[in-house]
């Protein structure tokens, strides 16, 4: 069944303005438009929707050959864009391999915005269980989502390619990692209660990362309300601003990100915090103020590791580049396991109208030998009957089991596979495929 | 049949092939590397016990008695250690220095002189379980000392690298700093309770024979309670006076260094190790 994906993404020059007009990213916008799809597209098609901030792709398997355009004006109507000349130029059709090759890429990581991201992986896995339970997956879909997970695994655990920082909270939580481990029942103390505060503080206790849950989170802000108001949101403590020099004793992670125009954090404050305080637990300070919150010499402390904003942009800029080299390696691995699928997928095309036919064959020879023993035997029961076609079917299937395998076999290796085949036609009395157009299809 | 020199000389293979394995693994960072390292570091731990029982059948008699044996029990020691302190896998990042350091002793041994027959006085003061124990309790000490002196140097190398901020993403195979630290911990716990019992199995032998006064003036009788301080005041340092950990890390590499010269140290009364 041919296989196509139609869409658009940042790869394809599709702008932030283009990317959400189309996107399918509201709750039940992916569902309408499968459905949307599926009933005008007709039976027989499998069709799923990665929709995502960054891109939205239709994949399509089809025994028909559908037009490009038509699909993809079905596509746009169900978004309900009826006159959209503005977006058509932004799509990208890849069918067959191409097709194949892209879904592997996308889930390696290697067609994101962030190369290596991990959140592709989710995304895809998400889109794929929309598609099934609205019944739009199908044996061709089934297998190739199935297959592009397993490729996203691999490329990952042999390349590393999702190891690293992605952004400064993210860089910030590896350093974080770096020093306490898995270690619950941290501390985090967070100074300040803006946008950024609170995102370094969501990426250190993020379900999966080493500091969720155990770990309390300590929230001084200039406006108490806010500092209560992110408290909660994070689940945690609300303390006046006056006294937090006194929680760095207890904290084990401070992030500071407050607009105050001088440092708030002085070397003095961390000596006499470390006074109280067992020596051998660090102290990690995220300072992603600027101008900065915390004084540079808090940094020369033992136990003390400070970390500016620059520090830790240096770092994902360090991973960056680490996983350009490891795309390579990751890049390889597409292309082998996409020729590989594709192989799979063309062999299983080739073989099933011929085991269909020798099936059917076979099936026909045994129905026949049955109501020719029924009138023979009429006072046999209905369960000895069922006994009987039971033993039948075993038969059956113990003697193409052999064929069957064979016949794969041929298939998968594309040397000479049109002569074995002429040859097993011939000898199990199947016939071409202009006989038996049926079979075929 | 196969002597133990040829075996030993398959375990320094091994112990060398799984250095490199770990080696690789930080710095490649393929999973499938310190899979093989381990297999490796498990069939090395095996053929040098191997070396060790018949190096025990050709003599007949205990594998620890000549400088070169004592050496190739603590690298045996050291390398089972390791095993057991990574058995979570989050020691990994210690494999090279520690199967490194027993490739290393197991050479040092092999080129040491190699004595195969006893006094017979010797002979019999082996027959004692009380220098058995002494011998092994401090032996069992070394190694476990070397292996949480890769902790501290593992631990310094990542705290430098923590603080200068240069290599961080080299720095992402190695384990955190809080566990190297509880590790070194850790293991010092296991090492000075046996440091100790082998010392005062070493004083009671010292007693039961009558040996002279002069004995406690033993440079390697010396050395030995210098290293038991060491450890001492690493874990009082620790646990009570709440050092940082640079600091006790320090004390950690001093600890071995002192513990290595153990075995070159002159000797009156030592006549085995």
């Amino acid at each position: 069944m041919p296989l196509s994906v139609i869409g658009l993404s940042h790869n394809t020059g599709a702008p932030v303005d283009i990317r959400e007009r189309v996107a399918f990213t509201t709750p039940g916008a992916a569902e309408n438009a499968l459905v949307g799809l599926r009933d005008a597209l007709g039976p027989g098609i499998e069709c799923v929707l990665v929709s995502t901030c960054n891109r939205t792709e239709l994949y399509l398997a089809s025994a028909a050959d559908l037009p490009s355009a038509d699909v993809l004006d079905l596509l746009l109507s169900t978004r309900g864009l009826t006159e959209a000349e503005q977006v058509r130029p932004y799509f990208s059709e890849r069918i067959g391999h191409r097709a194949i090759e892209h879904l592997f890429r996308v889930g390696a990581g290697l067609d994101s915005m962030i190369l290596g991201e991990t959140d592709i992986v989710r995304q895809i896995k998400e889109s794929y269980r929309i598609a099934a339970d609205q019944g739009c997956c199908g044996k061709t879909l089934n297998l190739l989502f199935h297959e592009a997970l397993r490729v996203a695994k691999r490329t990952r655990s042999e390349t590393d390619m999702g190891r690293g920082a992605f952004s400064i909270g993210h860089a910030a939580a590896e350093v974080a990692r770096n020093i306490f481990g898995g270690e619950s029942g941290r501390t985090v103390l967070l100074l300040g209660a803006g946008k950024m505060t609170e995102t370094t503080a969501r990426h250190l206790l993020a379900p999966g990362t080493a500091f969720a849950g155990g770990s309390s989170v300590v929230v001084a802000n200039r406006t108490y309300d806010r500092a209560v108001r992110l408290a909660e949101t994070l689940g945690g403590q609300a303390i006046r601003y006056d006294v937090f020099p006194e929680y760095l004793a207890k904290a084990d992670i401070v992030i500071a990100s407050t607009a105050a125009p001088r440092p708030i954090v002085s070397r003095e404050m961390v000596e006499n915090a470390l006074k109280h305080r067992r020596h051998r637990d660090p102290l990690f300070f995220i300072d992603i103020a600027v101008p900065r919150d915390i004084e540079a010499a808090v940094g020369d402390l033992p136990g003390v590791f400070l970390y500016n904003i620059d520090d830790l942009k240096q770092l994902v800029e360090e991973d960056m580049a680490e996983r350009r080299t490891r795309a390579a390696r990751a890049e390889q691995i597409v292309r082998e396991e996409a020729l590989s699928f594709a192989r799979r997928l063309q062999a299983t095309a080739t073989a099933t109208p011929i085991l269909t036919a020798l099936r059917a064959n076979h099936h026909a020879i045994i129905a026949a030998e049955v109501a020719r023993l029924r009138q023979r035997l009429p006072h046999l029961s209905p369960e000895e009957w069922k006994v009987i076609e039971a033993s039948f079917t075993a038969v059956e299937n113990k003697l193409l089991h052999g064929p069957t395998v064979r016949i794969k076999e041929y298939a998968a290796s594309p040397d000479h596979a049109a002569a074995k085949f002429a040859t097993v036609r011939e000898l199990f009395d199947i016939g071409t495929e202009e006989e038996h157009p049926e079979v075929a299809s | 049949m196969i002597g133990s020199g040829s075996v030993l000389v398959v375990t320094v293979a091994l112990y060398l092939g799984g250095a490199v394995l770990f080696g690789a693994n930080l710095l490649l960072r393929h999973p499938s590397l310190r899979r093989v390292g381990r297999v490796v570091t498990i069939l090395a731990a095996l053929t040098h016990m191997a070396a060790i029982g018949l190096r025990c059948a050709e003599l007949q008699r205990a594998p620890f008695v000549t400088p070169a044996e004592s050496l190739s029990l603590l690298a045996w020691i050291t390398v089972l250690a390791y095993m057991a302190a990574d058995l979570r896998g989050r020691l990994t990042a210690i494999g090279p220095f520690a199967l490194g350091l027993a490739f290393l002793l197991v050479v040092l041994a092999a080129l040491l002189p190699s004595a195969t027959t006893l006094p017979g006085e010797n002979a019999s003061l082996l027959a004692s379980n009380v220098i058995s124990l002494h011998i092994l309790a401090t032996v069992g000490a070394i190694g476990v000392f070397a292996l949480a002196f890769c902790c501290a140097a593992l631990y310094l190398t990542a705290h430098h690298i923590l603080k200068t901020k240069h290599g961080l993403v080299r720095m992402k195979p190695l384990p955190p700093l809080t566990v190297v630290e509880s590790s070194a911990f850790t293991l010092i716990a296991v090492g000075f309770p046996l440091l100790t019992l082998g010392i005062l199995a070493g004083l009671l032998r010292a007693w039961r024979e009558g040996l002279p006064a002069s004995w406690i003036w033993d440079p390697k009788a010396l050395l030995s309670y210098a290293v038991w301080a060491v450890y001492a005041a690493y874990l009082i340092g620790r646990n009570l006076l709440n050092q940082p950990p640079i600091r006790t890390s320090y004390v950690l590499i001093v600890g071995l260094l002192l513990s290595l010269l153990l075995f070159l140290a002159p000797t009156t009364f030592h006549r085995f190790h």
